[in-house]
């Protein structure tokens, strides 16, 4: 089995990808220390407060690589999160939760069945898929922020701390383990594997990839869910587009953490500093007060950039 | 009759892939005005013959010469400006674009630089009506059309050109008989205009009857050739096997008495490539499956499978009907298929060798929902073993093993499931002598210990050494089953192109 430190070709993306985010972390230091001579990104509190806002893009990429891994890919999410998070609220009370996960099986089962038994392509269907929703969901608001408020549990989990932790990083955190556990410990997760490597000898192999693939496509589905049930426990409302900023960070999270984007390979503790390193870049260019237009040019050419530096990595490989 | 001038030679061309050779030194010619019909078992040679006077593949070593010319072509279309076309069994028309498109896709006719599609249409028509295919409209798109249309205006799309060679490989088996008849007559008034056509063929009768002279190729040499009615068809079926047997087989068992039935098939059918297939394997049995290529050998074995749709017909496992609907329910069912092409349907490459091994496995390994290490390690462990898989570790990614190994892991992962039938799909292709032998024995083990195995194999030596009993696949259908001294060589080829055994010993 491959540790945890083995420089294998599975483990090198996510050792550059772990290198270049302590590369940001001391840039944005050297930054602050020399325009105001402190560093508040080695405070906890600032780490915490980043793995607060983390662990809702580390939910919906947790999904994400499940499907990625399959080589398909889930477009579905920001509307999916954004209809979990209003289901949710609108329902309101001890039933709250549930109904927002309901949203995000329901979308995950549409999604599976559309690219596993109709065969389309994931691409097309999931982008379908998030545009009915988004129809849904302004019919039902009438295009308007929702009123509703989130239940007090949902703020609970979003907002709240144990023991100086905020609880949304427990929420995480139980969901990477899950994820890891599923991916490294089950058939089925092995099933993921197999089938985006050679989908034509995994179902030779009497895998029933069809079940594997909805599979995936309800995790992804269930994780975006979660997020957006978060998010709006966090800002204690849904509201219009609250899913809109996730889907390209969550999809260059998994890349960056070394998934190969055909699928077939990839590890989730890759994901995981990929998430890791896109929330520090988006906040060290926060810090320098960068413009949006230069902080958005900059962040795609990071992930332009680092993906150029794996293909080469994979390139001697073949 | 015009003066008998040789159109294309080789000399000396021999041609390899890689450290294989396709073709060994072989000196060939081709006379102007003839039917030349080219003989040779599965892997003799010819595609490879083919592809070098059309000028798909230059040749490795030797001369190609063209009206005792020297010639190097890069490419087809160079071939094509000498005269020389060929037909190809795989078709190779654009089914999007029309027929008129496709018939003149190389030398379209022009006018002021641009497409002249009128003149284009007005030039499909005749060279339709040459063929007696007026029903074909010029502007239909190759799509549309069935099979065998589609192969006649392949053939308007090669004597669209200017003739002198015309190479048809296989080019009537999608025909209908009418269609046959009409390019009969297409080669006799092409022999007439002086033109040369090579004909390959798997049909003895239709090379009988249609060529004037024979060239019969074995292991990528060039045996003979002679005039039409100077051999027999016995003597022409002997040049054609002759071939040296190199593998060592396992030693048969005593014929038992009854085999207690493991799988048996009854009038199976699918689409055009099953028309009825008949077959039955016993306990303890190897049976193969013979025949030329394409004969629904390998839909046969994928329709047991459950990979195929629409599939009518009786499957018995055991005493038990069974259905095939997915390889998941067959491995359920304690059936295996070692699939044809391991690197694209056997294995996934790019995983290491134990995921590939336990893919199949993971409930047997895992306690409750999770998989318990341990034992997939001593199951990993066991397997390589078993089958003597030569690596370092199992967890390096398949993809570095040698073929021979690769297929071990391929059929290694269904013995851990301890099937009852298990279909084999030309295991032994492109693999080394010594890994045969220990596929080989491997193969009779299972049987000695009570399994029922179906083994395809498209070369004859191993079905013999290798199987109990041989049912050979013509066209669909099980055409004759050949079993103890009826199992030889010259048998399976005659049953193998459907003519009567008598007429051959």
């Amino acid at each position: 089995m491959n540790t945890l430190l083995s420089f294998t070709p599975e483990n090198r993306p996510i050792a550059i990808a772990a290198a270049f985010t302590l590369m940001i972390i001391l840039i944005g230091t050297a930054y602050t220390l020399t325009t105001q001579g402190t560093a508040p990104m080695l405070t906890p509190s600032y780490l915490l407060q980043q793995l607060q806002i983390g662990s809702f893009l580390g939910l919906c990429a947790a999904g994400m690589m499940m499907v990625i891994l399959l080589g398909h890919i889930d477009l579905s999410l920001p509307w999916t999160l954004t209809a979990a998070a209003m289901m949710a609220t609108s329902v309101g009370g001890p039933w709250a939760i549930p109904a927002g996960l309901s949203v995000g099986l329901i979308v995950g089962l549409i999604n599976g069945f559309g690219v596993s038994y109709l065969r389309i392509p994931s691409m097309i269907f999931t982008l379908g898929v998030d545009s009915v929703l988004r129809g849904l969901m302004i019919a039902h608001t009438g295009g308007f922020a929702p009123q509703t408020e989130a239940s007090p549990l949902m703020r609970y989990l979003a907002a709240d701390r144990i023991m100086g932790l905020p609880v949304a990083v427990f929420v995480w955190a139980a969901v990477s383990i899950l994820i890891t556990v599923v991916l490294t410990r089950t058939g089925f997760g092995k099933s993921i594997y197999a089938t985006g490597a050679k989908e034509s000898a995994a179902y030779l192999s009497g895998i029933r990839t069809r079940w594997v693939i909805t599979g995936a496509f309800i995790a992804s589905s269930m994780c975006a869910a979660s997020a957006g049930i978060l998010l709006a426990g966090y800002s204690a409302k849904a509201y219009q587009g609250m899913g809109a900023p996730f889907l390209l960070p969550a999809i260059a999270a998994v890349v960056l953490g070394g998934t190969h984007i055909l699928g077939g390979r990839g590890r989730y503790l890759g994901t995981l500093v990929g998430v890791i390193l896109i929330v520090f870049l988006n906040s060290v260019l926060s810090i320098m007060q960068m413009p949006e237009a230069f902080r958005q040019i900059i962040y795609g050419i990071v992930i332009v950039g680092m993906l150029l530096v794996y293909g080469r990595e994979n390139k001697t490989r073949l | 009759m015009p003066a008998v001038t040789d159109i294309v030679k080789l000399q000396n061309v021999s041609r390899y892939f890689g450290g294989i050779t396709a073709l060994k030194d072989v000196d060939f010619s081709c006379r102007a005005g003839s039917v030349h019909g080219i003989l040779g078992e599965n892997g003799a040679g010819k595609s490879t013959l083919i592809k070098i006077l059309s000028g798909v593949l230059p040749p490795s070593e030797g001369q190609v010469l063209v009206d005792d010319k020297p010639v190097q072509y890069q490419s087809p279309s160079q071939a094509a400006k000498d005269g020389i076309v060929c037909i190809f069994q795989e078709l190779s028309l654009i089914p999007d674009l029309s027929v008129a498109e496709n018939i003149f896709i190389d030398h379209p006719p022009r006018r002021f630089g641009l497409i002249d599609a009128s003149a284009q249409r007005r030039m499909a028509e005749k060279v339709l009506a040459r063929i007696k295919c007026e029903d074909v409209d010029p502007d239909a798109r190759v799509r549309d059309l069935s099979l065998s249309r589609r192969q006649m205006v392949e053939i308007a799309k090669a004597i669209s050109k200017d003739l002198r060679v015309l190479i048809l490989d296989e080019a009537t088996s999608a025909l209908t008989s009418k269609d046959v008849e009409t390019v009969y007559g297409l080669l006799e008034e092409l022999t007439a205009n002086n033109v040369a056509s090579l004909f390959i063929s798997h049909r003895m009768q239709e090379v009988e009857a249609l060529c004037d002279r024979l060239s019969v190729f074995r292991n990528g040499s060039h045996i003979q050739s002679f005039d039409k009615g100077d051999l027999t068809e016995g003597e022409i079926v002997r040049l054609m096997i002759g071939r040296d047997i190199e593998a060592q087989y396992p030693p048969k068992p005593p014929k038992a008495e009854v085999h207690q039935p493991a799988l048996s098939i009854t009038d199976l059918r699918w689409e055009q490539s099953l028309k009825g297939v008949d077959l039955s394997v016993g306990q303890g049995e190897i049976v193969g499956l013979g025949g030329l290529d394409g004969q629904g050998q390998k839909e046969l074995l994928l329709a047991l499978f459950g990979v195929l749709k629409g599939v009518k017909g009786e499957v018995r496992l055991g005493d038990m009907p069974f259905i095939p609907t997915s390889p998941a329910a067959c491995k359920s069912a304690a059936l295996a298929l070692v699939p044809e092409d391991r690197k694209t349907e056997g294995l996934m490459l790019s995983l290491s060798i134990a995921d590939n091994l336990l893919l199949p496995n993971y409930k047997a390994v895992s306690r409750g929902a999770l998989i318990d290490t341990n034992r997939a390690a001593q199951e990993v462990d066991a397997a390589i073993a078993k089958l003597q898989i030569k690596t370092a570790s199992p967890d390096i990614s398949v993809e570095t093993l040698s073929g021979g190994n690769q297929q071990k892991v391929v059929i290694a992962k269904w013995l851990a499931l301890n099937p009852d039938v298990i279909l084999l799909n030309d295991p032994t292709r492109g693999i080394d002598v010594g890994t045969k032998q220990e596929i080989y024995s491997l193969i009779r083990n299972l049987a000695s210990s009570g399994k029922g195995v179906l083994l395809y194999s498209t070369d004859y030596a191993e079905l013999i050494g290798c199987c109990d009993r041989v049912s050979v696949m013509y066209d669909g259908r099980v055409v004759n089953e050949l079993s103890d001294d009826q199992l030889t060589e010259q048998a399976l080829v005659a049953a193998a192109l459907n003519i009567q055994s008598k007429g051959v010993a």
